[in-house]
């Protein structure tokens, strides 16, 4: 049994650089895996070794994702092989154009049960991918889910909806989309870092342009209200009350 | 123009046909299930019924052969979980990508958040227009429409889902929304006892509490519904104190259209305090019982 884990390489939101006039300057900022992916390849980490499946992990994107520590990160988690697309072509993809990406990709991986995909990504967290995918596969894809288990070809799934906890199974494969209460991701150990560097994985260019659908008229950070910014220090003499009058003063 | 409206609940349809009123001069609402159907919402309102059994997110198909008999400009959506699998499943049909969680729509474009807020983006659709969208964004136009209802013939997806068990989430009730004042506890408290410290000043300023998102994964100290944040709630309470909570972005795009805002933070570096009125530099553990007593 194959089960494969779809994670997003982003730029870190913490060196995301907002130039004077308010667009953004990413050329400080690392490539590293969006947050909830992690918790969606912790997941599927658990249910292969629950299930003795063998976990492949999956990723497109700009040329700059192949960065060798990245990949040792995902390696490092739980996953025995990795495939990539890293091309500028797959850069800032949309979500028509991601799962055109990761469906060509998937071609490559050959025969898989089931599909993880985390709740969101950093950037836009659309929440659409892992549906995108599914549609473009003809497989049915159940989201929001925070319990899964897999069984005889049956993929049993609780989802967390707004105000009902949803109970479904349906036979794989499937594409299936992890909340991070899901599974928090672990912390690989030098040991799990050492043998990542050994593990296959298979970074090559993307062999059609992904179809995009929409696009960006503008791009900036947008005004933020000016705030007083009156800091006072519980160190100094008598801060307590000064904070406690001006707290009250603007209730 | 054309629109179709897609929503679950009857509010959410009358708001956003009227939103889409704004841009279309034909509505047609698409409705879900076996609750009420709501009238008056649109030029035409197309049910659906569920069979017995079946999983909300399996009428995709029956709503991709809506929209090809309809043949909109324009897709309305109200961004629920079950709503954004078919919108979704829509797109992927209609050769487009959703425009999620619109924050302001212009003629033929929208904008919407990037990197939970660090920057705003105008987006236009190459084709179809499909966007989510809060209903209350549009909570002042007036709903109209007529009563006319057809039926649309249910089209069975190839793999549908099975549904096993639906369950109702128990909800605390408590409603931050309507808060004047909202006090919100972050991962600079230890451990869930602290919290009691949150909640004695919330005794003492009349205030709801709330939290950053990490309270509630994983620690589950706070109700999920209860965290502020792009992908939580964003709130416009009179005052809002921030306790122990760092400032990314994700979480202010949730509080900075508050009256005032109110930092308290061990850490004088934190990036909070380039973002509040009045800030306390301190340690939860002192400053809290102390602030208590001094108000
Ligand atoms: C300047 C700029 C402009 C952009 N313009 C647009 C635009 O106009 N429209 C638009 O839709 N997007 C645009 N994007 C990209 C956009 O931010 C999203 O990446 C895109 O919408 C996909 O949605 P998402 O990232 O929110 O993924 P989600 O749908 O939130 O991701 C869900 C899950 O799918 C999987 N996944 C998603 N992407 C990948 C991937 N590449 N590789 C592997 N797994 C993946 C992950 O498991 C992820 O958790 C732009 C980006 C930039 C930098
Ligand atoms: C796609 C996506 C969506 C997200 N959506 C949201 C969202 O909607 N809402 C949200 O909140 N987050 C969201 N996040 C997470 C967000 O990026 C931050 O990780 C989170 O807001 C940090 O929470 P925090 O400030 O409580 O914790 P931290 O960043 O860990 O900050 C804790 C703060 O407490 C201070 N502190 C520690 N001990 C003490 C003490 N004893 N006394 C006083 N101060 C102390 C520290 O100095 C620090 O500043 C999202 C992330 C992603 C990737």
């Amino acid at each position: 049994m194959k089960i494969v884990v779809s994670f997003k390489v982003v730029h870190d939101d913490q060196d995301i650089q907002v130039a004077g006039d308010g667009s953004l300057d990413f050329s400080k900022a690392h490539q590293v895996v969006s947050t909830y992916d992690l918790n969606a390849i912790e997941a599927a980490a658990q249910l292969a070794g629950a299930t003795g499946a063998s976990l492949v992990a999956i990723s497109a994107g700009g040329a700059a994702i192949d960065d060798s520590k990245l990949r040792k990160n995902v390696l490092a988690r739980g996953v025995d092989e990795l495939f990539m697309t890293a091309d500028d072509a797959c850069a800032d993809m949309d979500a028509f154009a991601s799962a055109e990406a990761l469906a060509a990709l998937l071609e490559k991986v050959g025969d898989y049960d089931l599909v993880v995909c985390g709740d969101g990504s950093a950037d836009n967290y659309a929440q659409q991918v892992d549906i995108q995918l599914a549609a473009r596969l003809g497989l049915p894809v159940v989201t929001a889910v925070t319990k899964l288990a897999l069984e005889g070809g049956v993929l049993e799934a609780q989802r967390t909806l707004e105000d009902v906890v949803e109970t479904v199974r349906v036979a794989t494969p499937a594409v299936v989309s992890v909340t991070p209460d899901a599974a928090l991701p672990r912390i690989p150990g030098m040991k799990d870092i050492v043998s990542a560097g050994k593990k296959p994985a298979e970074v090559a260019g993307a062999g059609v342009v992904p179809t995009g659908t929409l696009e960006v008229l503008d791009c900036r950070a947008p005004q933020q209200a000016d705030r007083a910014r009156v800091i006072i220090d519980a160190a100094e003499e008598g801060a307590l009350p000064r904070f406690a009058a001006a707290l009250k003063a603007a209730l | 123009m054309k629109a179709l409206v897609l929503a679950e609940g009857f509010e959410a349809a009358g708001k956003l046909g009227a939103g889409a009123r704004g841009l279309a001069d034909e509505v047609v609402c698409v409705v879900i299930g076996e609750g009420q159907i709501p009238r008056g919402v649109a030029d035409k309102v197309i049910h659906v019924s569920l069979p017995q059994g079946a999983v909300y997110d399996d009428a995709a198909d029956t709503v991709n052969a809506i929209f090809d008999a309809q043949a909109p400009e324009l897709v309305f959506v109200e961004p629920t979980r079950h709503l954004k699998v078919i919108a979704g499943r829509l797109a992927a049909h209609a050769k487009t990508s959703v425009i999620t969680d619109v924050l302001e729509l212009g003629v033929e474009s929208a904008t919407n958040m990037y990197f939970g807020g660090v920057a705003h983006r105008r987006l236009k659709a190459l084709g179809t227009a499909i966007y989510t969208i809060n209903p209350e964004t549009f909570a002042e136009l007036p709903v109209s429409g007529t009563d006319t209802v057809e039926e649309a013939a249910w089209v069975a997806p190839p793999r549908p889902l099975e549904l096993v068990e639906v369950r109702p989430i128990e909800k605390s009730g408590v409603d931050l929304m309507k808060a004047e004042v909202v006090v919100a506890a972050g991962r600079g408290f230890a451990e869930e006892g602290e919290l009691d410290l949150a909640r004695g000043l919330c005794d003492k300023l009349g205030a709801g509490l709330g939290c950053s998102r990490p309270l509630t994964e994983g620690l589950n100290w706070l109700p999920t519904e209860v965290y502020i944040g792009v992908s939580g709630l964003m709130l416009t309470p009179k005052v809002y104190v921030a306790v122990g909570i760092s400032g990314q972005m994700q979480h202010m795009v949730g509080c900075n259209r508050a009256g005032t805002v109110v930092a308290i933070n061990k850490d004088k570096n934190a990036p909070i305090f380039k973002q509040c009125d009045l800030g306390l530099v301190g340690d939860i553990k002192d400053v809290l019982p102390a602030l208590v007593g001094a108000l």
